[in-house]
């Protein structure tokens, strides 16, 4: 996993002790945008789908994940609600990280926490560039789809 | 120097919630250029603009000058946009709008259409609506159990579309190849004779029908199905044909392919719409020579059932497929049915009235609520005209087929 690149195998059996494993069958729902929540997880193997709220029973879908992939980091950090909802796409499997946990880690061993940060800065800057592109293809497709000239207004 | 690649369209993935489940999910991705076309554009109401004629007196062309009443902003539109302007009415697609432009002027420069949309947005003029009148309703009564079947079922088979562009030479060939003797002067009077000796058939089979039908056993209900089902290959060749004639006359098909019309229909088809650049006469053989093929068809199977052994399975095969071709044919050119066939395509043709039937519902639905005049003009009595009898055609078509079904019963 991406995540752990840089931790070393014995800080990385640390990590693999505080991992806890969650099965999710397909079309399964997580969680959802709004709920509360505490930990991240890990797709160990399945696909799933990252989807926001736009009308009714209509969700924009933000992102697909599979194996290797993290999400729900950010309730971890900031104890905000659910920014997206979960759902799987396929059987899943994922391994759960809690708050509690990840503290432990942290004040057991600095150095493995640092790597697995240093990790985390990494795929944050990708996630970012990439909804700088998902911007702009909604955007793109707004205006395709309803012939909007905006140059010459 | 290779000219630049055209832009790729953008699309979305949308994911959409299985209503009541609650982990029931699908995800479709819609490509801008569909929203586009299925877009309903809708002018500002009819107390928010006015419209003015301005007749040249150098070279006689009509203009026009569209205002915005709220804005006060002005627009010089020319007759084919004011004709589209008159389509954007909220209920009709861009695909329609765009069918009925062609008919009307023959012209296939559709950057006619998205150039006035950019001109009428910039005037305020317009809002674009991407939703379909049936989904739009069904989704309202969601809550009912059949309406989100049908929602659902419908979802599904939209989806089903297995379909070619690269079709060009297959016909050609096809054409080549002995396709081109069925727009002969003997393939007319073969087909005429055909039809004749088709119907003495018929009407010589008609007095002995239930003998006739008892050929299908204990099982009339699968025999018709299965009759159905036939009959279903040789909507293929119906479609096949269209494409000869396009063939025929120069033209190029586009696509030909199977999917499910409306969303519930099984049907193959192709696209004839080249044929628009070619002449009226061109459009009428080619509307028509499909339709034909339920003709001969239908004749040969009568022809069948009136040689084969009274009261065999054969016989009362041969009878339904028959009956079930000419029905097909004369459906196809009827063209009082509500549903845009051949014979429908021919008439809007002849009237110069592209979208005859979506101004005559929507002229019926406002007499309806008492919105109407009282004294007709030709064209309104037309449109009254064309509702009333196609009401009485569909309601005297399926009690026709339910007699037949409970006949063979």
């Amino acid at each position: 996993m991406r995540l752990f690149r840089n931790v070393d195998d014995t800080d990385l059996a640390t990590f693999a002790r505080s991992l806890r494993e969650q099965p999710l069958r397909r079309g399964q729902v997580l969680f959802r945008e709004g709920d509360l929540g505490d930990e991240m997880f890990l797709v160990r193997a399945g696909s799933i789908v990252v989807s926001k709220g736009v009308t009714g029973r209509v969700e924009q879908v933000l992102a697909r994940m599979g194996p290797g992939d993290f999400f729900g980091e950010m309730a971890l950090f900031d104890r905000s609600a659910r920014s997206a909802t979960i759902q799987a796409d396929t059987d899943v499997t994922l391994l759960l990280l809690d708050r509690d946990a990840l503290a432990r880690l942290t004040a057991d061993s600095p150095r493995a926490a640092a790597a697995f940060f240093q990790s985390l800065v990494h795929v944050f800057i990708e996630r970012l560039r990439a909804s700088g592109e998902l911007v702009a293809e909604v955007t793109r497709w707004g205006l395709e789809a309803t012939g909007l000239d905006v140059e010459s207004r | 120097m290779a000219p630049p690649e055209a832009p790729r369209r953008a699309r979305l993935e949308l994911l959409v919630r299985r209503d009541g489940a609650d982990d029931g999910f699908e995800v479709r991705e819609i490509g801008s250029a569909l929203a586009f076309i299925r877009s309903r554009p809708q002018r500002v109401p009819e107390d928010s603009f006015e419209l003015a004629e301005v007749a040249s007196r150098v070279d006689g062309q009509r203009s026009f000058i569209l205002k915005n009443t709220a804005t006060d902003r002005f627009l010089l539109i020319t007759e084919p946009e004011r004709f589209l302007w008159e389509q954007m009415n909220g209920t009709r697609s861009l695909q329609e709008i765009a069918t009925a432009y062609v008919l009307k002027y023959g012209e296939f420069d559709f950057d006619v259409i998205p150039h006035l949309i950019r001109k009428l947005q910039r005037a305020q003029l317009l809002t674009v609506t991407p939703t379909s009148r049936l989904r739009k309703a069904l989704a309202r009564h969601r809550r009912q159990p059949v309406a989100k079947m049908a929602e659902s079922a419908l979802t599904v088979l939209e989806r089903v579309n297995i379909s070619s562009r690269n079709v060009q030479d297959g016909f050609r060939l096809a054409y080549r190849f002995g396709g081109f003797l069925l727009f002969t002067p003997a393939a007319v009077v073969l087909c005429a004779v055909l039809a004749v000796f088709g119907l003495v058939a018929g009407v010589r089979l008609w007095p002995d029908a239930e003998r006739v039908v008892s050929g299908f056993g204990r099982s009339p209900l699968m025999a018709v199905l299965s009759v159905k089902l036939l009959f279903l290959v040789t909507v293929a060749a119906h479609q096949i044909v269209h494409g000869l004639a396009l063939v025929h006359y120069g033209r190029r098909v586009r696509e030909f392919g199977f999917t499910f019309l409306h969303g519930f229909v099984p049907t193959f088809y192709v696209d004839v719409t080249d044929i628009f650049m070619g002449s009226r006469r061109a459009r009428v053989v080619t509307a028509v020579s499909g339709a034909l093929v339920h003709l001969v068809l239908g004749s040969v199977w009568l022809l069948i059932a009136l040689r084969a052994t009274p009261g065999s399975f054969l016989q009362a095969f041969a009878a339904a497929s028959g009956m079930i071709q000419w029905q097909a044919f004369v459906v196809a050119l009827y063209p009082f049915c509500f549903i845009e066939m051949d014979g429908y395509h021919v008439l809007v043709d002849v009237l110069g009235i592209p979208t005859l039937k979506q101004d005559a519902m929507h002229h019926v639905a406002t007499m309806l609520r008492g919105a109407a005049g009282p004294r007709f003009t030709r064209q309104e009595a037309l449109y009254v005209g064309y509702v009333a009898v196609s009401a009485v055609s569909v309601a005297a078509f399926i009690a026709f087929n339910v007699w037949m079904i409970i006949h063979a019963s």
